[in-house]
């Protein structure tokens, strides 16, 4: 797939950062690429098996380059907002494993204390911002985010709001994007673009080429990468991330990707039948694990044994936060009621 | 008569509807190839084609404001919200464009739309799949709001929605869907069901239950258990909770001078202090005991099971407030 951008300047090579990480830094993405699917892979199994009675799993096979990607070169004072396809994101940014599973068990202990489901959880204090059910939203909610720190003299803290192409479509985006570009806010919008909004494909969710054209109507540079290439996400959010932390205002980065499985996993007899069949198949030869394990391979840095296919730690580790969850306490009923004021100012009666 | 689903008795009454007007489309999310996140647009595709039933981008303000848009032009939308908890993004259209149109047009422009989509709670759908805020709508003028609990009523109030001149915003608890089952008439009866026209599904002598949606078949199961206990309860199903058929309340007022209001949204601000305060307007002197209201607690709808088990209204709490009404 080619790397293209709405908006070069003067034909420069993009640099290849990616050359410049450690040898612990490649061991490090590997291990995260497959930390995203093997949470994707648990999180189904439990919800077959009924281990995981309640909500619904949003699967991310397949955009794990996307959220390593995106996330590596972050600064720990770095903001996100991840969405239903984003889970392994809280974990990169420093979220417990134990955490994200309490959230989706609706456990007491979860960030949310039980409240709400999945992937609308946050903590300010990791820099990760809650999102909602409302699609695009978080995209107008990361400007006033940015405008605090700009008010705080931190004008080189970027956020990375992710979006998949479907949600481009709904006004926060817009409006969240053209107050974004009007006041030059380090946003750096990640569109997660898997060409399915549900059934819905995406000509008709978006009615350009690429999604990153929108940019166009922004003035902000846009990319369309290859979201299955690890270096490709990684080099462009580099990239991203110096012009975004310079002052010159938001970014784009359109990762082309591919929803393997259904929307959700009450949908996957159904995501057989809106779309063809032949076209998964194809999609699942462009794994994103297997690429970067055979560019790792091709660096001569590595052995197979080195690479294992799937790290059992990490199985394990995941399969402990499971049970962990399980066995953590319900939120005790009346806590219902619980934080829906903070009354804490005092001014009240 | 043709037994069917309360989803199916929707999916009927819309297809017979475009059947005898071609002004009638559709429009919304996944409605198309996929037949709708539910299934209540099932087939419709393939039969009345991609200009009739419409596959929106991911944008509520557009799917609803194309409805007005073609209302004024002379056609009759019905926009499927994928949850009725987003019709908050599409708010606008619906409050201050489609609820004004008729009143700034000078009478000349009437916007007959219907704003469909599943409601309400008690399937672990959080905080954005749960919500009944029917009372945003039935506080605001020019709307017509209706919601149904068995599949009869959504047949003959979808049809009767679609045929209305006014914006109506009709809410499906998604946990009827495919729960209730019953029988409605055969599509060349022409059956219909008259909006703000109340119906009695249970007659009783010691209080009148004003109530809607799924907590129609709740308070019939309360009905059931008072009945061993010999409390006895007039279930009156509002169908339409805008326009409200006061008539029937008061009738039923009139019989058994006490009244329990019962309904899934929050309580504060909710349809039932609505209801309340016209019957100490209008039946006062009828009254024996002060008029009392089940409803969920003043909370969002949570998603672990024994919060939401606390926040949203039960069986045996209305059980419980009736033999505390009887007592009084
Ligand atoms: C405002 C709004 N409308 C509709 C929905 C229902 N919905 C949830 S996910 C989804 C599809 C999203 O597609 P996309 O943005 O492409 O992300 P993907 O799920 O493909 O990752 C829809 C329509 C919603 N959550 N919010």
């Amino acid at each position: 797939m080619s790397t293209t951008r709405t908006r070069r300047k003067n034909g420069q090579q993009r640099v290849a950062f990616h050359e410049r990480l450690e040898k612990s830094d490649l061991i490090e993405i590997y291990r995260r690429l497959w930390f995203a699917r093997l949470f994707d892979e648990a999180l189904y199994d439990a919800k077959k098996k009924g281990r995981l009675r309640r909500g619904n799993v949003y699967g991310s096979r397949g955009q794990e380059a996307i959220m390593v990607g995106t996330t590596y070169p972050l600064r720990p004072d770095d903001f996100v907002s991840p969405i239903h396809r984003d889970m392994p994101v809280f974990v990169f940014r420093g979220m417990t494993v134990e955490q994200v599973m309490c959230q989706v068990w609706g456990k007491a202990e979860a960030p949310t204390r039980g409240k709400d489901s999945w992937s609308h959880m946050g903590d300010m204090n990791l820099g990760i911002v809650h999102s909602t059910s409302m699609l695009g939203s978080t995209i107008a909610v990361a400007c006033g985010v940015l405008w605090a720190q700009r008010l705080d003299g931190r004008r080189d803290r970027v956020l990375v709001a992710y979006t998949g192409e479907g949600a481009t479509a709904t006004g926060p985006f817009h409006e969240g994007l053209n107050f974004a570009a009007v006041h030059k806010l380090p946003l750096i919008v990640v569109v997660e673009n898997n060409q399915y909004a549900y059934s819905t494909p995406v000509e008709l969710e978006v009615p350009t080429k690429t999604v990153a054209e929108r940019a166009l109507g922004y003035g902000i540079p846009g990319y369309s990468i290859d979201g299955n290439d690890f270096n490709a996400v990684y080099d462009t959010m580099c990239e991203a991330l110096d012009h975004a932390r310079a002052g010159n205002g938001p970014v784009i980065i359109e990762c082309v990707t591919y929803r393997l499985q259904g929307h959700a996993d009450h949908d996957e007899t159904r995501a057989r039948k809106y779309r063809p069949v032949e076209e998964i198949e194809l999609w699942e030869k462009r794994d994103p694990l297997v690429r970067y394990r055979q560019y790792l391979l091709s660096t001569g840095q590595f052995t197979e044994a080195e690479l294992p296919e799937p790290p059992l730690d990490i199985k394990e580790q995941i399969e402990r936060a499971i049970v962990y969850a399980i066995s953590s306490p319900d939120p005790e009923p009346h806590t219902a009621l619980e934080d829906i004021y903070d009354e804490s100012a005092g001014v009240s009666l | 008569m043709r037994e069917v689903t309360f989803l199916e008795a929707i999916r009927l009454a819309r297809g017979e509807e475009m059947e005898r007007d071609p002004n009638v489309f559709l429009i919304g999310e996944d409605i198309g190839r996929m037949g709708g996140a539910f299934g209540v647009t099932e087939g419709f595709y393939e039969h009345f084609g991609p200009d009739r039933v419409v596959d929106s981008p991911i944008s509520e303000t557009a799917i609803i404001a194309v409805c007005v848009g073609a209302a004024a032009a002379g056609k009759r939308g019905v926009a499927e919200m994928q949850f009725m908890d987003f019709i908050s993004y599409g708010f606008d259209q619906v409050v201050n464009v489609a609820g004004t149109y008729l009143y700034r047009s000078g009478g000349k422009t009437p916007i007959p739309i219907v704003v469909r989509g599943p409601s309400g709670g008690y399937i672990g759908g959080s905080l954005y799949h749960s919500q009944q805020f029917e009372a945003w709508f039935f506080h605001t003028p020019g709307l017509k709001v209706v919601q149904p609990a068995f599949p009869d009523d959504a047949y003959g109030l979808m049809k009767a929605a679609i045929r209305d001149n006014n914006p109506v915003v009709f809410y499906e608890h998604k946990h009827l869907y495919r729960r209730i089952k019953g029988p409605i008439p055969e599509a060349h009866e022409d059956y219909i069901v008259k909006l703000g026209s109340a119906r009695v599904r249970r007659y009783g002598e010691d209080i009148t239950v004003v109530t809607y949606g799924a907590m129609v078949h709740f308070v019939l199961e309360a009905a059931q258990h008072l009945e061993k206990e010999g409390i006895s309860l007039e279930v009156i199903d509002l169908r339409t909770i805008k326009p409200l058929d006061m008539k029937t309340i008061l009738q039923s007022v009139r019989k058994t001078s006490k009244v329990l209001i019962v309904y899934e949204a929050p309580k504060t601000g909710g349809v039932g202090a609505e209801i309340s305060a016209r019957i100490t307007e209008q039946a006062f002197e009828w009254l024996d005991a002060p008029i009392m209201r089940v409803a969920a607690k003043d909370a969002f709808v949570p998603f672990a099971e024994p919060l939401e088990k606390f926040v949203l209204p039960s069986v045996d709490d209305i059980v419980f407030a009736a033999r505390e009404l009887v007592a009084y």
